[in-house]
Formats: C-alpha cells, sequence, structure tokens
C-alpha cells in the first residue's frame, strides 16, 4: 500500500476527529443541561427530558442519523450532511452522558452534603465545593468512556454522506483491491485515536482534585 | 397561564415551519443558477460510471456532469450516499438530481423523471475465472451476488424464477462488496449491467470473466429528477445538454473512455422492457 492511500486515510480521520469532537463536547454541554433538570424534584420538569433519554438511547443512532437527515427537511430544515452528522452525534451522546452526571450527583454522600450544611456552607458552595467535584470524579472515567464510543460509532456518519475513514477504506478498497491492507490501516488509525484520548483521560483524571496520584 | 404562553409558542412555530415549507415552491433551475452550483446525488461504488479510482471521485458521471455543468453555466457539487440512501435523499431534496446511474424500469418511472439515456443497462453474469459456467442459465443453484435495492437484483429474481433451480441471490450494499466477495471465493458469479462488469472484468484482468449473452431485457441508464413541476426546467435543461453532447459526439467519446465501445441509445425511454 502506497503512501500516498495512507495519507488519504489520514484526512479521512480529519473528519472521523473533528465530527466526534464537536459531538463530545457539545453533546457534554447539553447532558449538563439535561442532568440538571432529571435532577429536579419536579415530575413535569422530569418528563420531558426522561423522553427525551428514552428516544435517543432506544433508537439506534444509524437510524437517528437517516432521520435528522431525511426527515428534516420536510419540516423545512435542509441540514447539509455535515451538520446532520453533528447532531445525530451529539443529541444521542447528551442522552447517554446526561444519565451518567446524573448519577454521578445522585452518589454523592447525604452525610458530606448534611456535614457542610452544619458547617454553614451555602447551597452554592455546596454545589461548588462538595457535588461538582465528587460527581466528576464519578463520572469521568464513564465519560472518558462514551468519548471512545462515539469517536467509533461516528464510522455510522457515512450514511448522510460524510466520508470518515471508514467509508474512505471502503471507498479505496474497492478501486485499489487491497481491503487487508486498508481495513488493518484504519483500525490502526481508531486505535491510535483511542489509545490517546484513553491516555489523555487516565492523565486528566489524576489531575482532577482528590486524584489517586 | 403558562400552559397558554406554550401553546401560542408551539403554534408560532408550526407556522414557521409552515411558512418555509411553502417557500419550497419555486423554480429549481433558476434556483440552481442563482446559486452557481447543481447539488448531485450519488454513490460511489459504481465503477466506471462513479468510483473512487485511489481518492479521486472519476467515472462517466463525473465527466459528463462536468460537461452539463459547462452546458448551464453552473459548478457541481457531488453529496456521495450509500444507494439505498441515493433516491430517499432526493426526495428530501438533499440535492437537485441523482447521478447513479439508474436502470430505467417501469416501476422507477412510476415515481421518478429519467433524463436522456447515457448507457445500455442490459443485466449480464460476471464469474470468478475458471468457474463453471459457460451460459447464464448455469448460475442455477448457485451462489450469486448483487447490489441491493438494484433492478439488476429484480432482474436476476426473474430470470432465477425461470431456471430448474433457483439461484442463491445475496445482496450487498454495494456492487464492490459483490465483488470483492467474489474474489474471496464467498460468492461464483456477480450479476450486473454490462458496462459495469466489462470494466471490473478488464480491471481484475484474468480473475473474473464476462459470460455472453447477457440474460436480462434490453434496458438503458439514466439519470434520476423528481416529477414535480419545480423540477421540470432543471430536468428538461439536463436533457438538453445531453441531446447536444449526444449530436456532437461528446458523449460517444466519453463512452468510449469508459466502456471502450459507444452506445446506441435512444432519446428517450417511455416504455422500458422491465
Amino acid at each position: 500500500m502506497s503512501f500516498k492511500l495512507f495519507f488519504l486515510l489520514l484526512k479521512a480521520a480529519g473528519w472521523t476527529l473533528s465530527i466526534s469532537l464537536v459531538s463530545i463536547l457539545l453533546g457534554f454541554a447539553l447532558a449538563i443541561g439535561l442532568s440538571a433538570v432529571l435532577l429536579s424534584s419536579k415530575r413535569l420538569y422530569r418528563a420531558p427530558a426522561e423522553l427525551f433519554i428514552s428516544f435517543f438511547r432506544g433508537v439506534p443512532l444509524l437510524v437517528q442519523l437517516l432521520f435528522i437527515y431525511n426527515l428534516l427537511p420536510f419540516i423545512g430544515l435542509n441540514v447539509p450532511s455535515v451538520v446532520a452528522a453533528i447532531i445525530g452525534l451529539t443529541l444521542c451522546t447528551a442522552a447517554y452522558q446526561a444519565e451518567n452526571l446524573r448519577g454521578g450527583f445522585e452518589s454523592v454522600p447525604r452525610g458530606l452534603i448534611e456535614a457542610a450544611d452544619m458547617a454553614g456552607f451555602s447551597v452554592r458552595q455546596i454545589f461548588l465545593r462538595i457535588k461538582v467535584p465528587i460527581a466528576m470524579r464519578l463520572t469521568f472515567p464513564a465519560l472518558v468512556n462514551e468519548a471512545i464510543m462515539i469517536l467509533k460509532s461516528s464510522s455510522l456518519v457515512s450514511v448522510v454522506g460524510i466520508v470518515e475513514v471508514t467509508k474512505m477504506a471502503q471507498d479505496l478498497a474497492s478501486s485499489t483491491y487491497l481491503p487487508i491492507e486498508l481495513f488493518s490501516s484504519a483500525a490502526l488509525i481508531y486505535l491510535v485515536i483511542c489509545w490517546s484520548i484513553a491516555l489523555i483521560g487516565r492523565y486528566t483524571e489524576r489531575a482532577l482534585p482528590g486524584g489517586v496520584k | 397561564m403558562k400552559k397558554t404562553t406554550f401553546l401560542k409558542a408551539a403554534l408560532g412555530a408550526a407556522m414557521l415551519f409552515s411558512a418555509s415549507l411553502s417557500a419550497h415552491a419555486e423554480d429549481v433551475l433558476a434556483k440552481v443558477k442563482a446559486a452557481g452550483t447543481l447539488k448531485v446525488g450519488t454513490e460511489t461504488a459504481f465503477a466506471p460510471f462513479d468510483y473512487i479510482d485511489a481518492g479521486e471521485h472519476a467515472g462517466l458521471n463525473v465527466d459528463l456532469f462536468a460537461e452539463i455543468g459547462k452546458e448551464l453555466g453552473v459548478k457541481i457539487e457531488w453529496v456521495a450516499l450509500p444507494w439505498e440512501g441515493v433516491l430517499p435523499g432526493l426526495e428530501a431534496g438533499k440535492f437537485d438530481v441523482v447521478a447513479g446511474p439508474a436502470t430505467i424500469t417501469k416501476a422507477r418511472l412510476e415515481r421518478y423523471r429519467f433524463t436522456v439515456p447515457i448507457a445500455e443497462a442490459t443485466v449480464a453474469i460476471l464469474k470468478k475465472a475458471g468457474a463453471p459456467i459457460s451460459k447464464p442459465e448455469d448460475i442455477a443453484g448457485k451462489a450469486v451476488g448483487v447490489g441491493k435495492a438494484t433492478a439488476q437484483l429484480a432482474q436476476l429474481t426473474e430470470f432465477s424464477a425461470t431456471l430448474p433451480t433457483k439461484v442463491d441471490i445475496r445482496e450487498y450494499p454495494a456492487f464492490n462488496d459483490a465483488y470483492a466477495d467474489m474474489a474471496a471465493g464467498r460468492i461464483v458469479a456477480v450479476a450486473n449491467s454490462l458496462p459495469n462488469i466489462a470494466f471490473v472484468a478488464k480491471q481484475r484482468n484474468g480473475a473474473f470473466e464476462v459470460v455472453l449473452p447477457p440474460f436480462g431485457k434490453k434496458t438503458y441508464f439514466g439519470f434520476i429528477g423528481t416529477k414535480d413541476a419545480d423540477h421540470a426546467s432543471l430536468v428538461d435543461a439536463i436533457d438538453a445538454a445531453l441531446l447536444k453532447m449526444k449530436a456532437d459526439g461528446r458523449m460517444a467519446k466519453l463512452q468510449e473512455k469508459w466502456f471502450g465501445q459507444k452506445f446506441d441509445t435512444p432519446d428517450a425511454v417511455k416504455d422500458p422492457a422491465f
């Protein structure tokens, strides 16, 4: 396999990486809002968030992508391929990340919160000084997991017209008849990216307050 | 109180959507010319019409649309999807026209409007070199690959029904996957249109062989547009460009380039054989 083919795969990896990264970050922002609603004591507020999560966790990402790409034009929103891909991945990952965050916040020991309350912490201080650091530590490994999952799921966005690593490998394999070389190179590229995410995740986790040094 | 404001907002949003829906009703050719780009949907796994040649989008489609673009005075923007997604994408307005190309069939003519035919599409068998198939009927009982959601699949199914033992038909996402599986030995033959398999046989020199004569009915390939009034002027303009290219010999030259032969195609297919 020539260097040129590998370079084309790397270029396609740019799409994989950028679409995944944007979706993970947007998804995280959305997940913060969703989890806040999930933690609300009012059933009326929780219901729409629960509905959102059950939909985006319950429908395969492939179907969601086709849905967004082909159905939105009928309500007047004709989004280009890249936008459809990012919307699909973002909404999907937001649903999972929101549940992770909810779990994290609910696992903060009640005793700590009560102790802080007695020590005179304000609600805001309890949230920022007690709940957020503990929840962050508890959910961080799951968030890194989710980032890796989304990066690999991004191979599905070729159905809405994005030529990312997997699709590029398929296209090249069918014209050069080198499937083994191309698919192993694609696998290697995924492996290197995911391994880097895991490594960054591990160092960040150690740097978090209360980390195991 | 809160409920009524929510209802009002929902109503407003619905009205906005319906307003943008009605704004869709406008002449597509005028829109394309104003934007300066014609969006063409296609599948890049259909050599020699449309494929990725070592990273470059290539094929008869690319050359023909480059000429159509010149005639219309617009640039071509390609949108590549898996074949099952291409026609739904056209209906959702993701692009203005579909390259493909697709076999002009009765069923498709009911729903879509085809352009001037660009090549013959009659289906034949491509076999792995050395496989015991000397005429199309010999595929009875054997594993034969074909593309999913294609007219070639429909013709193969029809042909299989006429044989003493049915063909073991295997459907693939794209014809390229079927060729790959034939190379790997999982199937012994692939049914596809003659121009496609002639090209593949030439590229894989010696590994695959074309079985003549074709078994399918005489059919043709065309590009696909929608039937609605908004798209009529665009498909008319593409037809005019293709006819002009047929008359001045550019079409024949491109067919020679990609198939090694010219095709005697009609100017329009109103009543396809299949």
